[in-house]
């Protein structure tokens, strides 16, 4: 049989069930179809087309169509190979290469997965010196920004299109026009940047433009570590801080888990420090002091909770009992009474552990803080002894000298001293303090340059926009926080012809070499010279940093009290807080940073690591503020799924509105304020599709400059509106259900087997048990277990049967010691398994998408008053996701087969063979299966109560597009294009009506496994080694509390890990036998401390509801004690 | 009263039942074996833009298939020669032929040559070449006999009962991975057992899973 296809003069592109109509008319079917009714040329008068000739062409096309004599058998797809293979390319085979993500002073360093040139996943660079691979939710995110449909695609002019030449020439002209006078009259706006390649750029055009000034903004500025440590140094210094060093660490609102630059950094270093093996390993000991609930706050061994002002007031009564004799210290202490609540017992205990281990503790103050509280903490670090040991001070990457204040620029601008303005990045607009009305200043320049990777806020005040291009499109180089130089490496060409930074700065100094790379190169010869240059440079991109170039730590003179004394004298008290006199915090959020990442969809779904809110900003309020203003309750807004009050904050005569939240944990009278939401999206330029009305308030209109990040007398008016907001966990308490277990550092020393004693199945019956092995009777036969290859079985056909392997069994363990919540994890399963986001309205009915959650429960001291206890919670943090359960619930019951068992122990999903009757999900005990209610890959967000009968797209109707492309989905094509570039090809891209869940990345597994079955050929080596791939869960984690490996090899870490005594399964008394076991949390608590409790609190609410004694030695499975039955229910 | 019904109606009810029956097996028959892979798949032979006989080519040349398909030991994907590598030798042999002019263009405009898909498995299955190519199934369990085609067919079915019915029982297509290429091979020849396949089932661990995570992901 043949098929002749019609003739293909040209490639064409895409899957076409049928032709055009010209390309039919020549098809040898049609024409032999015609010739037998209608003779060649008969009818026909000459025209080219004539009517009867089109209505023929049409009914044959719908013929054709309708019989699927040649289109609906297969469609005919075309292979375009190479004119010219380039050399090495292997199509199919991912290719890696090593870049960095530039954050504001630093850098994170990565390795990015590119397939057929399309970049699509994000991972972190383990063989920088500086870090384990680990990245943070912002960098797993950003290769979603580089698809982006909303980013600027084009050189504008006062909003109209120009071409790129014409911006070119148009940086030229001004380069020349500004050589002949210096400068004068030409000012340069930019974001902190470590490039060094910017440093070189920005000296050159400082010599060619003297009179040019040079400001810096950043509306959250992580500055201010450097600038207090230079200012009382004398000498420009950077903090360096190694907490995997320190034993006591004192957080004075610093946030470093989830809030401060370089976290992926602090993160691994904390959990190093708390990692234990055995009982009796030293673990450090975490006290924070914080107004805000923040993830280091949670993850605290002991949190004061202070309102955000009244840090000084603390940090300066810590510091008068460490350094008594430093006269500016006790001055200051003196100036700062202890705030009303602070036990002074606290505040000593705290100094005498810090002072108990010189050396090796440290002192942090976070970025909120004013200039005084981040000396203080030097000083401490100084009379602690911790200088050279956990903290180290080195020459600060980003030298800009003369950089000066947004403030400063303001004035220069309203003096009318400017003529043009280049914006490089940023956008001040937006994020400028609202009492510089910037949208009006800017404008005060005669000619506005911006180079912008959105047309945003900043677009519309502006007169030459240039699109920016993505970090994954340029080359750059920049330093992470140890100082090591490391690429910024494109993996693709601009998509829409964008410039970087330097191409901008390089062009407008007129210098001879303008494109990236060469200034890249050039940079880096400066560094490592001329020899073997070329093999020098290929290292470097090769590696993805430069060995040998981190900083070295400077040797600094001992502070001196003037000059501390200095800094403190300057710091003004602030009132403490009241009802009248609401404090305000910004504080940087955790998905949308400052605002650059509102158009993120995966960082806008990212359940709040706290919060668990999706799509918003709340209003942060304590439980007594809330009460005081007579908001509606956390439970009521529990029972109504979500359904807050509208709260109205004035400011110093500002006001916006937004929804009140609740927060556990908040200090009293404080009011927290996300950036970043409340962005619209307009014809003038602002947020994208995604952003756009993402949150109710824009937290900016009320900060003005000087109370950046805390401001003093709010007020807070409920307007009796209310809305509903999104929350992906309602309910934060375990009920004293042992889900996750804990114990203090001393009990896990007395008592080591504390997780498996605990819960049901540590003392039931109703088990039957295994007399062989010990265990629990399985329910049913494990579907591989029963045959054994080796012994066989009599009677059997053997031949079809399949067995358990003995080659990998695959298995997961995370250590809730180490997990801190950061949620880079669940960014990185996003991303890898091409899972859909599903917009706020389907989040708010819980259809939420993600393959791993990350579980969030508060619990309180229950012996207070009644509502009291959730005010000072003990926080803990779980990732949840599936167990793969070799007793599956979820395998049982479903009637179609389409989640069944592997031999390697995955429990797997056919997406083909679901029909989506959700028994599955309805049996499973961890809530981990996920419903594609609907085709959320290929309809926009919202329209997915739209039938696509009725809706009509882009000039046609939705079904007819669909009937001719049935690959096309409803999104506007632009969107389209752009979004499928981002997926994952090794992960199906799942369907509407189908369950989907964890797959412990079967992709990798098997990719893995393949490789090794290449290089075994002919042999029998077929078993992955040990460390050969990583989940991508487990490869972003920075605390490195994933760990997933082969249980058949004794020496994986995953085997060692599941044979510490700490391992138990959550939900263990179901039997499900999870292949995903946890190792229980210790807390390394001061027994001296006031808030000291004896047994965590979730475990005090488990022994109070009778469960169980957390802490009793019940002889494993001890159904041989006679008297056990007769105690049964009784403890 | 006359019977309004004659007679025969009252047979009616059997011969629709079984008429009926009759029908619907029909169409199930027709169902089951036109629709089935075996008849819509196997003897697809689209007309390429450029006709290579493989059969020169291969047998008469002895040309190794991985000269051109020079991915297949590496990657999932086994991949069409670009241009320049018919150029390798269509630069000297051939040189002015007709039938070259697209495989010239092509070279020389960087335009790639279109040719039609043969064999293709849906999109929600991963298939590997690297990993069969490597232990031992050659191209010929799946490709047929391409070395003696003029025009690529599709030779057989590969449904899911195909790709099962080996992985259920590898050992009688396994080889000597040096002769993967060499089509025309047969147990038994140079040296080799008869029982080689079943025996390398054996010592090379081949665990040819039949989960669904072997293939769907």
């Amino acid at each position: 049989m043949k098929t002749i296809p019609p003739p293909c003069p040209e490639p064409v592109s895409g899957i076409k069930y049928w032709r055009s109509l010209d390309d039919l008319a020549q098809a040898p079917e049609f024409r032999q179809w015609v010739e037998k009714e209608f003779p060649q040329g008969v009818g026909e008068d000459g025209d080219a087309v004539s009517r009867r000739h089109f209505m023929k062409i049409m009914s044959a096309s719908f013929l054709l169509a309708g019989f699927g004599l040649s289109g609906c058998r297969r469609p005919v797809e075309k292979i375009l190979p190479f004119s010219k293979m380039p050399e090495g390319y292997v199509h199919g085979v991912a290719q890696y290469y090593a870049t960095a993500m530039p954050t504001r002073g630093t850098a994170i360093p990565l390795v990015v997965k590119s397939h057929e040139g399309r970049p699509t996943k994000i991972e972190g660079n383990p063989e920088h010196p500086d870090s384990n691979g680990g990245t943070d939710t912002f960098a797993q995110a950003s290769i979603l920004g580089l698809y982006d449909p909303d980013r600027a695609q084009r050189f504008a002019k006062d909003g109209n299109n120009v071409t790129r030449e014409a911006a070119l020439d148009f940086l030229t002209a001004t380069a020349q026009r500004f050589a002949g006078n210096g400068g004068a009259g030409l000012a340069f706006l930019l974001e902190r940047s470590s490039s060094p390649s910017r440093v070189r750029l920005q000296a050159e055009l400082a010599r060619k433009f003297p009179s040019a000034r040079w400001h810096v903004h950043e509306p959250v500025d992580f500055d201010v570590h450097q600038a207090a440590a230079s200012a009382l140094a004398g000498v420009a210094a950077e903090p360096y801080y190694k907490l995997d060093q320190a034993k006591v660490i004192l957080s004075l609102d610093c946030d470093f888990i989830g809030a401060e630059q370089d976290r992926c950094r602090f993160i691994r270093d904390f959990a190093r420090g708390r990692r234990v093996n055995k009982p009796g390993d030293a673990m450090n000991r975490l006290y924070a002091v914080e107004g805000l609930m923040t993830l280091t706050g949670i993850n605290a061994d002991h949190r004061l909770r202070v309102p955000t002002s009244q840090v000084l007031a603390v940090a300066a009564a810590v510091a008068a009992q460490i350094a008594p004799d430093n006269a500016a210290v006790t001055a200051l202490a003196g100036r700062f009474p202890l705030p009303a609540g602070v036990k002074p017992e606290w505040i000593a205990e705290c100094a005498k552990d810090l002072l108990s281990q010189k050396g090796a503790s440290v002192v942090l103050a976070g970025y909120r803080q004013p200039a005084a509280v981040h000396v203080l903490a030097n000083v401490l670090n100084a009379a602690l002894q911790n200088v050279g040991k956990t903290v180290s001070y080195h020459a600060p990457a980003s030298a800009v000298a003369s950089a000066l204040p947004l403030v400063e620029l303001a004035r220069s601008l309203n003096a009318g001293q400017v003529d043009t303005l280049v914006v490089l990045g940023g956008n001040p607009v937006l994020n400028a303090p609202a009492d510089l009305d910037w949208a009006t200043t800017q404008r005060k320049a005669k000619t506005v340059v911006r180079l912008g990777y959105y047309e945003d806020e900043t677009f519309a005040a502006s007169n030459w926009h240039l699109p920016a291009a993505h970090y994954l499109e340029s080359w750059g180089d920049a330093r992470t926080s140890d100082g090591t130089l490391v690429p910024v490496q494109p993996l693709i060409e601009p998509l829409f012809g964008g410039l970087t930074e330097l191409e901008v700065l390089a062009r407008l100094g007129g210098l001879p070499a303008n494109r990236s790379h060469d200034i890249a190169r050039e940079t880096f010869r400066g560094a490592v010279g001329a020899d073997n240059f070329e093999d020098k440079w290929k290292k470097f991109l090769h590696d993805g940093y430069l060995a040998g170039s981190a900083a070295k730590p400077l040797t600094l003179a001992a502070f001196t009290p003037d000059r501390a004394g200095a800094a403190f004298t300057a710091a003004a008290p602030l009132p403490a807080p009241g009802k009248d006199n609401l404090e305000v915090v910004f504080h940087r959020d955790y998905k949308m940073d400052d605002g650059r990442w509102t158009n993120n969809g995966w960082l806008q779904e990212l359940p709040d690591p706290i919060t668990k809110i999706v799509w918003d900003g709340v209003v942060l309020v304590s439980r007594k503020t809330a009460e005081e203003l007579g908001l509606r309750s956390a439970q009521q807004t529990e029972r109504e799924h979500g359904v807050v009050d509208v709260v109205e904050i004035e400011l110093n005569g500002r006001k916006i509105k937004g929804p009140a939240w609740i927060q556990p944990g908040l200090a009293d009278y404080t009011v927290g304020l996300s950036l970043g939401y409340g962005r619209k999206r307009d014809v003038k330029g602002g947020t994208g599709r995604v952003g756009h009305g993402a949150g109710m308030y824009n937290a900016y209109a009320l900060r003005t400059s000087g109370a950046e990040h805390i401001a003093a007398g709010a007020k807070v008016r409920k307007t009796g509106e209310s809305v509903t907001v999104a929350s992906t966990q309602e309910h934060g308490s375990m009920e004293g259900r042992p889900i996750i277990r804990e114990a203090n550092a001393e009990q896990f020393k007395a008592h080591p087997k504390f997780a498996k004693n605990m819960d049901l199945e540590s003392h039931t019956e109703h088990l039957i048990m295994d007399p062989k092995t010990g265990m629990p009777k399985m329910i049913y036969e494990h579907p591989y277990e029963g045959y054994d290859k080796r012994k066989g079985q009599s009677g059997k056909d053997l031949s079809q049967q399949v067995f358990k392997s003995d080659t990998h069994q695959w298995g997961m363990s995370i250590d809730l010691n180490g997990c801190v919540g950061c949620s880079a994890c669940v960014v990185a399963c996003q991303s890898e398994n091409n899972i859909p986001i599903v917009g706020k309205d389907q989040v708010s009915r819980n259809r939420e998408m993600h393959w791993l959650r990350i579980d969030r429960y508060y619990s309180g001291a229950r012996e207070k008053h009644h509502n009291e206890h959730v005010d000072d919670p003990q926080t803990v943090v779980m990732p949840m996701t599936c167990q793969h359960c070799e007793n599956a619930p979820c395998e049982s019951v479903c009637p179609v087969n389409a989640t069944v068992h592997d031999e390697e122990g995955l429990n797997v999903m056919a997406y083909n063979r679901c029909v989506g009757t959700r028994y599955c999900s309805n049996n499973c005990p961890y809530k981990v299966r996920r419903f594609n209610f609907f085709d959320f890959t290929k309809r926009p967000l919202g329209e997915l109560y739209k039938s696509p009968v009725t809706s009509f797209n882009e000039g046609e109707w939705e079904v007819l597009r669909w009937w001719k492309d049935p690959e096309k989905s409803s999104r506007p094509e632009d969107e389209w294009e752009l979004l499928k570039l981002a997926r994952n090809p090794d992960v199906s891209v799942r369907m509407r009506g189908v369950m989907e869940k964890c797959t412990f990345c079967v992709q990798r597994i098997e990719t893995a496994k393949i490789s090794q079955k290449v290089k075994a050929g002919a042999s029998g080596d077929v078993r992955v080694p040990e460390g050969t791939f990583k989940t991508a869960c487990q490869q972003a984690c920075p605390a490195e509390a994933i760990v997933f490996g082969n249980l058949l090899d004794p020496d994986s870490r995953v085997s060692q890990l599941k044979k510490q005594e700490r391992d138990y399964s959550v939900l263990g008394f179901l039997d499900t036998r999870p292949r995903l076991t946890y190792l229980a949390r210790v807390r390394n608590p001061n027994p001296k401390m006031p808030d000291f409790r004896e047994v965590p609190l979730n475990i005090k609410e488990y022994w109070d509801q009778q469960l169980g004694e957390p802490y009793a030695e019940h002889a494993a499975h001890s159904h041989d004690a006679p008297a056990h039955g007769e105690k049964k229910g009784a403890h | 009263m006359p019977a309004i019904f004659p007679k025969w109606t009252n047979r009616l009810p059997a011969m629709l039942i079984v008429g009926v029956m009759l029908a619907g097996g029909g169409a199930g028959a027709g169902i089951w074996y036109y629709f089935s892979p075996k008849y819509t798949r196997v003897g697809y032979q689209p007309i390429q833009p450029v006709s290579f006989p493989h059969s020169v080519h291969v047998d008469q040349l002895g040309l190794d298939c991985r000269y051109c398909h020079s991915a297949v030991e590496k990657s999932w994907y086994s991949n069409v020669p670009s241009a320049n590598t018919c150029m390798n030798c269509h630069n000297q042999v051939l040189k002015e032929d007709p039938k070259l002019a697209l495989v010239r263009d092509s070279f020389n405009t960087g335009k790639p040559i279109p040719w039609v898909q043969v064999h293709k498995v849906p999109d929600y299955v991963y298939f590997n070449h690297a990993v069969h190519v490597n232990r031992g199934v050659s191209c010929v369990h799946c490709h047929g006999q391409i070395d003696k085609m003029e025009e690529v067919q599709h030779a057989k079915p590969l449904s899911m009962t195909f790709c099962l019915d080996c992985h259920r029982n590898p050992g009688p297509n396994l080889r000597p991975p040096g002769k993967v290429t060499d089509l025309a091979w047969m147990p038994g020849t140079g040296g080799v057992p008869m029982d080689y396949g079943a025996k390398a089932v054996t010592n090379w661990h081949v665990n040819a899973s039949q989960n669904c995570s072997a293939c769907h992901r």
